[in-house]
């Protein structure tokens, strides 16, 4: 390393190698966090004429379905509430309502099934893609879980869930999407307590 | 005459440096943990105080939480490395979406999606792999016990998008692990108390499960999986307050035991694109690591959750 031009060569070239290593390691964005990133139902983001329609169909309020829900828990829903014609299913439901969320739980043999509704979604990252390969009409989405099948889909404005989760891994009910399938198909009662009324237009 | 000898010996030492590099000349920062903090238990170093391994159970499932026939639906690839970001004061953990090799391609973006979060485990507890960890139906075969101290030690290790076959749209192949997988402090079940990730109301339990819904928007479901179901300290319909206990960790799997570990998701309706560019709404699993790893930080600097 007598010759300095050398030497120059080497440093230099031992420079530009550590910059194009370093490339290797792409700058990364510092952990974000979203709060208040939650999009809040637009006004008019629950379509209430569709819902209203769909409360019509289903016997104006009359339904039996639904009867045995937590009225107050329902009439402080803000959303439409969507249940499946199936009076069994639905005999023994509890309804948890968040206002403008609401979570059912019922009960099974051997198995629950959950239905939830909101009119909130949180905006992924644009750079984040989701891997869908067979999304449905109503953007019906079927998710295979630890422990069952998790069904979603948007109608009336609202992202609603139907969710089976079966007490043993094997059960055939949470195997396939059929059962979780049905239980979509069969959800065509809407019900609409006092909150979702007012909001509807229909008065309390 | 000079200039293209000076460049092309530029361009042989800017080889040489990569190849140095990649070999690990230099070290490995992608595989180096977050950052290590005095008096961290590292891999293969003692067990935590109070720590008492086991006689290991029969894990049925290999701590997959999945049917033998639905097991490993895509080929493990090696994760898309992405660098650490150390943050000060932090505790050893890798970077979120870097996985144990061949275990999966990881989710790399960092959001915190619950920034909130209360620390789901009343003491320490250690994020990492149930499969491809110690114990692990895919672990290494020369660490056969799920009681092994690499497994109750830091750095902790993101495992939402390990190769598994339920469906995981986040995921590059739309499959994956749903959730972090997190051991207790101590690889002794029934003892480590589990507690509510926000305020909210138990809205569903099962044979393994425990469904908390967040009461503030965008109301979170969070699923503790494999606590103790018969002693648990909430039923359906509780109303809880973040940090309150639910039950102890344990290894209930519907009758078929899985490794001591509590399975922690975090679902909610989100809105995004598809990868065929469709504008789509739905429910879904977002990774919680990024958000343990702050509310760990939280616990660790003595912030309450409530």
């Amino acid at each position: 390393m007598r010759n300095p031009k050398i030497r120059a060569l080497i440093v230099a070239g031992a420079t530009l190698a550590a910059v194009t290593a370093s490339a290797q390691v792409a700058p990364t964005p510092a952990p974000s966090t979203r709060p208040g990133a939650t999009r809040p139902p637009p006004p008019g983001g629950v379509d209430w004429a569709g819902a209203v329609g769909g409360l019509r169909q289903s016997g104006g309020g009359n339904s039996p379905i639904g009867r045995g829900l937590d009225q107050a828990a329902v009439n402080k829903t803000r959303v439409p509430i969507l249940l499946p014609a199936d009076p069994d299913l639905m005999g023994g439901a509890r309804i948890y309502s968040f206002g403008d969320y609401y979570s059912i739980t019922a009960n099974l043999s051997g198995a629950r099934v959950s239905l939830t509704g909101t009119a909130q979604t949180t905006p992924l990252p644009a750079g984040s893609k989701l891997n869908l390969p067979n999304v449905g009409p109503e953007q019906l989405v079927v998710q295979r879980t630890v422990d069952g099948q998790l069904a979603s889909f948007v109608r009336y404005g609202v992202l609603y869930t139907a969710e089976l989760r079966c007490d043993a891994p094997s059960d055939p009910r949470c195997r396939t999407e059929t059962y979780v399938r049905s239980l979509v198909v069969r959800s065509t009662v809407v019900v609409m307590g006092k909150a979702a009324r007012q909001a509807a237009g229909l008065g309390a | 005459m000079r200039a293209p000898l000076i460049f092309l010996i530029l361009i042989i030492l800017a080889v040489l440096a990569l190849v140095g590099y990649n070999s690990g000349w230099f070290g490995t920062p992608s595989s180096a943990p977050t950052h290590t903090t005095a008096g961290d238990i590292l891999p293969g170093g003692p067990l935590p105080d109070g720590a008492t391994a086991e006689p290991d159970e029969p894990v049925g499932d290999g701590g997959a939480e999945q049917l033998p026939d639905e097991a490993q639906a895509e080929a493990p690839v090696d994760p898309v490395k992405t660098p650490d970001v150390p943050s000060a004061g932090s505790f050893g953990h890798f970077a979120a979406g870097d996985l144990l090799p061949k275990s999966g391609s990881g989710y790399l973006d960092r959001t915190a999606w619950s920034p909130q979060l209360c620390f789901p485990f009343a003491d320490d507890a250690f994020a990492n792999s149930q499969v491809y960890g110690a114990g692990g139906g895919m672990g290494p075969k020369d660490k056969p016990s799920q009681c092994d101290a690499s497994n109750y030690s830091l750095p902790w290790r993101d495992n939402f998008c390990e190769s598994r076959g339920h469906a995981s749209p986040l995921c590059a192949t739309g499959k994956g692990h749903q959730g972090q997988d997190i051991r207790p402090a101590t690889c002794k079940k029934d003892k480590h108390w589990v507690v509510a990730a926000e305020d909210g109301i138990i809205t569903d339990m099962g044979t393994y499960t425990v469904t908390l819904t967040g009461s503030a928007p965008p109301h979170r479901v969070y699923r503790y999986l494999h606590m103790r179901m018969n002693q648990l300290a909430v039923k359906e319909g509780a109303v809880v307050k973040a940090g309150d206990n639910l039950g102890k960790a344990s290894n209930d799997f519907g009758g078929t035991p899985t490794t001591i570990h509590m399975h922690f998701e975090i679902r909610s309706g989100v809105a995004g694109t598809s990868t065929d560019g469709k504008a789509v709404k739905l429910h879904t699993f977002l990774p919680p690591y990024q958000s343990l790893v702050a509310a760990y930080d939280r616990k660790r600097a003595g912030q309450a959750c409530q």
